[in-house]
């Protein structure tokens, strides 16, 4: 459509579509340039833009390569399902699904994608801002040294003018000379230069590629139906607070359950003594060991448990001693 | 249950815990061993006699009155000695336990009960693997009581110590068999006495009495008011009125009836081989007063499950635990109750004095050996295990060994001497050589 028609039909809001048999409502404002000559390379670059944008999984989000791939082949099928009208309704409806499900993913996808994007811009450009510098300088030095032989030369004519004539061979052959050496220092620094650029090169890329790191993409834990081998991205558990005994509670008896105050009338008299409190003197030190010492041991039964103790131990020296005779015998 | 596992892991437990037979056995070794050391000793004796003066032997007429004597190295030489059983080891090593509880009485202020009874239960591990006819107890026990003083931490200088014991007078004879006891020991000094734990039991009673006791963690649902109901419904034991004043003195008076079997009648059997201190404890309470006992059993690990097979859970811990208590228990009180006191018994005194005899004896035939006077023991020494010589302290480094050393050293000195005055110093090699020929 022409421009001209664009701006008489829709310059007042929306209306329907002017083509016969069409039924959708266009704005202006979705109208643009036409890119390509042919008007179906041009819809079809429209309809693989918008279902990219849906579909744009990313292949470290893949169990592996193989489901990849079947993304790819099935992400084509549907644009050429869209381009060539084949089941346009039903792919429409999974598409609109698909998005309606996985907002969140597609959005950190897009973001991510633009990030990428940005970021290689942003690349090139320092590339050619730096390309554009060491244009420039080549070509300061070029001038510089042409400004010197030129001088140089001057120097030497003057000086062969104002000398005497035996002189003269001489002059020429220092001028040589100096010549020589200058050029000589310049391709040292020059090569010089040239290492020091190679290395920072090297550190930008290096550094460029830790910044390059894959960030894993948060997609949501639904699977969705439409896209299979999905990888199964699980939350970490939120971190439990600190134990130092691994679950095991040191305070925790049996037996029994320390107080905090025992009648008792000579122990009472510490509790008052001033002398024997000052030192720090805790009688709840005094009770939890009196009270380990009232019932440590009283399950435990020497008459079995040390019999047991022997017998574990028994075995062992009785099979080798059986042993030893064996070896012996035969 | 937590208490019991760290039981387990003392040395206590592991080393010196015993099975009735296990103990048994244990001794008859020794006292088996310390007597073919003899019987080889005596030997030994009889051919050096023999060797040096053969016509004397032959000469000498038997003569059953020198036996009293035993000074002579031929009279010795021709009778065998009689050797101790392991029982009447064990009656002698007793003797001296209550000697320990003596000494311990004479210094002022008298030594702590721990004190006195680690130094009993140092003998009592120390004769279980060394016999009295190899070592006296006359000299082990002053040792024992002056390392428990220094174990259980009370301090008391040494020359103090050495002047309380009589028959000593220098203070080097008291730490003169050190090395041995404690090796003896197997370098464990931890006693675990049950004393404390008595203390700890009645300290609990009395806070049920006072209607503040806190039920067990295995036994939430009851209170301090239902614990202290129930302290006030145990059967008295005589028939006196039941108040809450009555059951504080009737537990104090329990409370130092224990404390006395523990203080004695654990000290002299061997319960604490066969038993662990709190069952030790908790059998001289039953001796002294039952239904109080049985009481504080019941709140703690529950009844007995013969009395309600019922309800109680066959497989709790718990349970199994009463099961078994129950048994060791009363076997213990058995143990505690059957110890008599030597000075009560005329019998055993007399039968005791026959015992020293003997040892005194073997003692003779040890200060013969020909082989044994120069491997005598010298505190500090470094000589390996070496269970032969008699403990005589520091007389017993004999005129030779001193002679030796001398020579050794002034050896020594001449060779340092000359090295000085070499100004490249000795020759490496030679040194190397009179190193190792050292």
């Amino acid at each position: 459509m022409c421009e001209s028609c664009v701006d008489r039909i829709f310059s007042s809001g929306p209306a329907p579509c002017p083509v016969a048999g069409c039924h959708k409502t266009l704005r202006k404002n979705r109208f643009r340039k036409q890119t390509f000559e042919d008007i179906n390379v041009e819809r079809e670059v429209d309809i693989r833009k918008r279902v990219m944008h849906i579909l744009n999984r990313r292949e470290e989000e893949f169990d592996n390569k193989r489901a990849y791939d079947d993304f790819l082949e099935q992400r084509e099928e549907m644009i050429s399902n869209l381009v060539y009208g084949n089941d346009v309704a039903k792919t429409e409806a999974d598409l609109k699904k698909y998005a309606a499900a996985n907002m969140d993913s597609i959005k950190a996808n897009q973001a991510l994608e633009s990030k990428e994007t940005a970021s290689f811009l942003e690349r090139q450009a320092i590339e050619q801002e730096q390309a554009r510098l060491r244009r420039q300088a080549a070509r300061q030095e070029y001038d510089n040294e042409r400004r010197e032989m030129l001088a140089d030369r001057e120097n030497i004519l003057s000086r062969l003018a104002a000398g005497k004539p035996g002189d003269a061979a001489a002059i020429a052959r220092e001028g040589q000379k100096v010549l020589l050496k200058k050029s000589s220092a310049r391709r040292s620094e020059e090569d010089r230069m040239r290492q020091k650029q190679a290395a920072l090169r090297g550190v930008e890329a290096r550094r460029a590629g830790a910044g390059q790191q894959p960030t894993t993409a948060d997609a949501d834990s639904e699977a969705s139906s439409l896209i299979k081998g999905l990888k199964k991205i699980k939350p970490p558990e939120p971190e439990k607070p600190y134990d130092p005994f691994g679950g095991f509670n040191p305070d925790k008896r049996d037996y029994y359950v320390l107080q905090d105050y025992y009648p008792s009338s000579w122990l009472d008299r510490i509790r008052d003594d001033v002398r024997m409190q000052a030192g720090g003197y805790d009688l709840r030190e005094y009770y939890s060991r009196t009270l380990l010492e009232t019932f440590a041991g009283l399950g435990c039964f020497i008459e079995d448990e040390v019999s047991n103790r022997n017998n574990t131990t028994l075995p062992v020296s009785k099979s080798a001693h059986s042993q030893g005779i064996g070896t012996d015998v035969f | 249950m937590i208490e019991d596992d760290i039981y387990r892991s003392s040395t206590q437990f592991r080393l010196w815990s015993f099975t009735r037979d296990s103990l048994q056995s244990l001794r008859a070794n020794t006292n088996a061993l310390a007597v073919e050391r003899i019987r080889a000793t005596q030997r030994r004796v009889r051919e050096a006699v023999r060797s040096t003066t053969p016509s004397t032997v032959e000469a000498s007429t038997p003569n059953p009155s020198d036996a009293e004597g035993g000074g002579k190295p031929d009279v010795i030489a021709r009778k065998d000695v009689v050797c101790l059983t392991p029982e009447e080891e064990l009656e002698f090593v007793g003797y001296y336990c209550e000697q320990t509880l003596e000494l311990g009485e004479t210094y002022k202020p008298s030594l702590p009960t721990a004190v006195r009874a680690t130094a009993i239960q140092y003998l009592r591990r120390f004769y279980i693997t060394n016999s009295v006819m190899t070592y006296h107890p006359k000299s082990i026990m002053p040792c024992a009581l002056f390392l428990a003083t220094k174990s259980d931490h009370y301090y008391m200088p040494l020359q103090e110590f050495a002047n309380g014991v009589p028959g000593i007078t220098n203070s080097d004879e008291v730490i003169a068999p050190e090395f041995n006891l404690t090796k003896g020991l197997r370098f464990t000094f931890d006693v675990r006495h049950p004393f404390r734990g008595l203390e700890g039991g009645v300290m609990e009673l009395q806070a049920i009495a006072q209607g503040s006791g806190k039920p067990g963690p295995h036994h939430p649902e009851k209170t301090p008011e239902g614990l202290m109901q129930a302290l006030l419904a145990v059967t008295p034991l005589d028939s006196s009125p039941d108040k809450q004043r009555s059951i504080a003195i009737r537990i104090a008076k329990a409370h130092s009836k224990a404390r006395e079997i523990l203080k004695t009648a654990a000290q002299m059997t061997d319960a604490y081989f066969l038993y662990t201190p709190s069952q030790i404890w908790f059998s001289a309470f039953l001796l002294a007063d039952r239904p109080l006992a049985e009481f504080y059993l019941d709140i703690k690990i529950g009844p007995p499950a013969a009395d309600d097979g019922v309800n109680a859970d066959s497989t709790s811990p718990l349970t199994l635990i009463r099961a078994k208590l129950v048994s060791t228990l009363s076997n213990c009180s058995q143990l505690l109750k059957s110890y008599r006191p030597v000075s009560s018994d005329p019998d055993k005194r007399k039968s005791l004095k026959g015992i020293a005899k003997k040892v005194y004896q073997c003692q003779q035939v040890e200060k013969l050996d020909p082989v044994g006077l120069g491997r005598a023991q010298k505190r500090g020494s470094g000589t390996p295990a070496s269970a032969t010589g008699p403990v005589g302290g520091a007389d017993a480094i004999s005129e030779s060994d001193m002679e030796r050393v001398a020579k050794k050293r002034r050896l020594e000195r001449e060779r340092k001497e000359k090295e000085t005055r070499d100004i490249f110093g000795g020759e490496l090699v030679a040194q190397r050589n009179k190193g190792a020929a050292m």
